[in-house]
């Protein structure tokens, strides 16, 4: 399966933040999407979901066009996301955000034991009195065994600790080889560069460089954009 | 007091039997009978709003529908408890529609939905004037007769009422507490858009929860269409009570209704044995602008 967003444009409002972003990827890799704050990484990540409409462009997954296809619909045919804010249900217990999330018994126990020393013995507990790094995991979590089939990311090593950002890489890392196509926007450049197999790069909104991770200039093309 | 209650004393013969009629006895199942019907008709309009933010102003003629529809099932000679669960399906499956064909195109804009509902009201008023016309209809009462409690002779119908109405709000609340369905509702009352991210159908679970909601109201106009006549302002006599209820328990919890439904039936029950039904009124309405005036600041989202 593959999600492949053509000339994107959206925003809020009548100010437009997206103009004519185009980004792809496929089951079995991870592309990173890198940029400074506010150049449009989160729009993007709301639009591939359908939480923004697109005002111009499309999207497609898996062959459909799902341009004005609600989220729920764009789950259904395999697509998931994790967002930066708001990633679970605060007032809801740590086992409802499982249940909603379509997780049998079986996947519940699985994404507890993806971060073991976060979530184990947990799950009677208010999702919302978790930490915001514990909110990402288990978000995380819930994501990575819905069975989805792409992924989109929004920042979800924020407020992590460092070993749990290790952690969350080798389950990513895990998923990718399993068949897992994702979408990551990540300010942790680390992370990024060591489980991306492409990179793209926004700026103001728009796609101003992109490359294969094992191009030999990559990170430093990459950098350059991203320095102040 | 004594002298007041004593003179209102009565006594009357059942099977031989002598019972004492007791006003206040009977003033309290009277305030239980008011709590159960008052809770059956609020439930469904905090559903809605709680759920929603919707305003349902035509909720009264969704009670209406449910009275015509037990009035037809007796015209049509088929028992009077077989009216209520008709009338919950043809309210839920109305109520389904209208949401889908209505209420969803103007969610953004509260102040339309006001609008919207108050325009459906009066068009279900009319067409059951078209129908039915202004005349009053009967339903016929299917347990006449009274029946002995708590020394008390009391309308054997009204006790069924109560025990109806009741099972209807508790299996109601239960289905939107402790059910998938119920969760699934928490989840889009506390974030809709990482609801439809969990693969949730907000817009279906909006149509299901809207229709639930106008299928209790029509519950409760089929259990109170033989208390009285049956015509195309019934709907009237409950609006007000029901908002009343909304507002005085709040929709924050749905249990908030149930316990706004018991103090609202336990003012008016009161106002009534010591004054009289207009001092119940005002009571009532004060006691809502008391609540609204120094009540609870967060008065919307609906949770278990």
């Amino acid at each position: 399966m593959r999600l492949q967003a053509t000339g994107l444009e959206a925003g809020y409002g009548a100010v437009p933040a997206l103009h004519g972003v185009s980004v792809s990827v496929e089951q079995g890799e991870i592309v990173a999407i890198v940029g400074r704050n506010g150049v449009g990484k989160t729009t993007l990540i709301k639009a591939l979901m359908g939480l923004l409409p697109a005002t111009s462009g499309s999207v497609r997954l898996g062959g459909n066009d799902v341009t004005r296809w609600p989220p729920s619909r764009r789950v259904r045919a395999g697509l998931r996301a994790v967002y930066q804010e708001r990633a679970v249900f605060s007032e809801l217990t740590v086992r409802d955000n499982l249940r909603l999330n379509g997780l049998d018994a079986s996947a519940q126990a699985d994404v507890l034991e993806m971060f073991p020393d976060s979530l184990i013995g947990r799950d009677q507990q208010r999702a919302g009195t978790l930490s915001g790094g514990e909110q990402k995991m288990l978000a995380s979590g819930c994501a990575l065994r819905a069975g989805a089939s792409i992924l989109v990311m929004d920042e979800p090593t924020e407020g992590l600790q460092p070993s749990n950002v290790d952690l969350l890489g080798k389950h990513l890392s895990q998923a990718r080889d399993d068949g897992l196509g994702v979408i990551l926007v990540e300010q942790h450049l680390a992370l990024a560069t060591s489980l991306a197999t492409r990179f793209v790069v926004l700026e103001k909104g728009e796609v101003v460089a992109s490359g294969h991770a094992d191009e030999p200039d990559i990170h430093e093309r990459i950098a350059t954009h991203l320095v102040i | 007091m004594v002298g007041r209650r004593a003179d209102h004393r009565l006594r009357s013969k059942r099977k031989g039997s002598v019972f004492v009629v007791d006003a206040l006895t009977s003033e309290i199942l009277n305030g239980v009978g008011s709590f159960a019907t008052l809770a059956i008709v609020a439930l469904g309009l905090g559903i809605v709003f709680g759920l929603m933010g919707v305003i349902n102003l035509a909720h009264g003629e969704f009670v209406m529908v449910g009275a015509y529809v037990a009035f037809m099932v007796q015209e049509a000679g088929r028992s009077h408890w077989l009216a209520i669960p008709i009338a919950a399906i043809v309210l839920l499956l109305l109520g389904g529609m209208i949401e889908l064909a209505l209420i969803r195109r103007i969610y953004q804009r509260p102040e339309l939905t006001i609008l919207a509902t108050f325009g459906l009201s009066i068009v279900l008023r009319q067409l059951a004037e078209l129908i039915f016309t202004k005349d009053f209809r009967s339903v016929v009462n299917p347990v006449p007769g009274a029946t002995p409690a708590l020394g008390v002779l009391y309308p054997t119908y009204r006790f069924v009422l109560i025990a109806v109405a009741v099972t209807v709000v508790v299996v109601t609340l239960l289905t939107f507490t402790r059910s998938q369905f119920g969760l699934t509702v928490q989840a889009i009352v506390a974030d809709r858009e990482l609801a439809e991210s969990a693969g949730i159908r907000t817009s279906v679970v909006n149509s299901l929860a809207f229709g639930i909601g106008a299928a209790t109201a029509g519950v409760a106009g089929a259990l109170v269409a033989p208390l009285g006549a049956v015509e195309p302002q019934i709907g009237l006599t409950y609006l007000p009570g029901a908002f009343l209820v909304v507002i005085v328990g709040g929709v924050s919890r749905l249990w908030g209704v149930v316990l706004g439904a018991g103090i609202v039936a336990a003012v008016q029950t009161g106002a009534i044995h010591f004054a009289d039904a207009v001092l119940a009124q005002i009571v009532s309405l004060l006691l809502a602008v008391v609540v609204l005036q120094f009540g609870r600041s967060s008065r919307s989202g609906l949770v278990a």
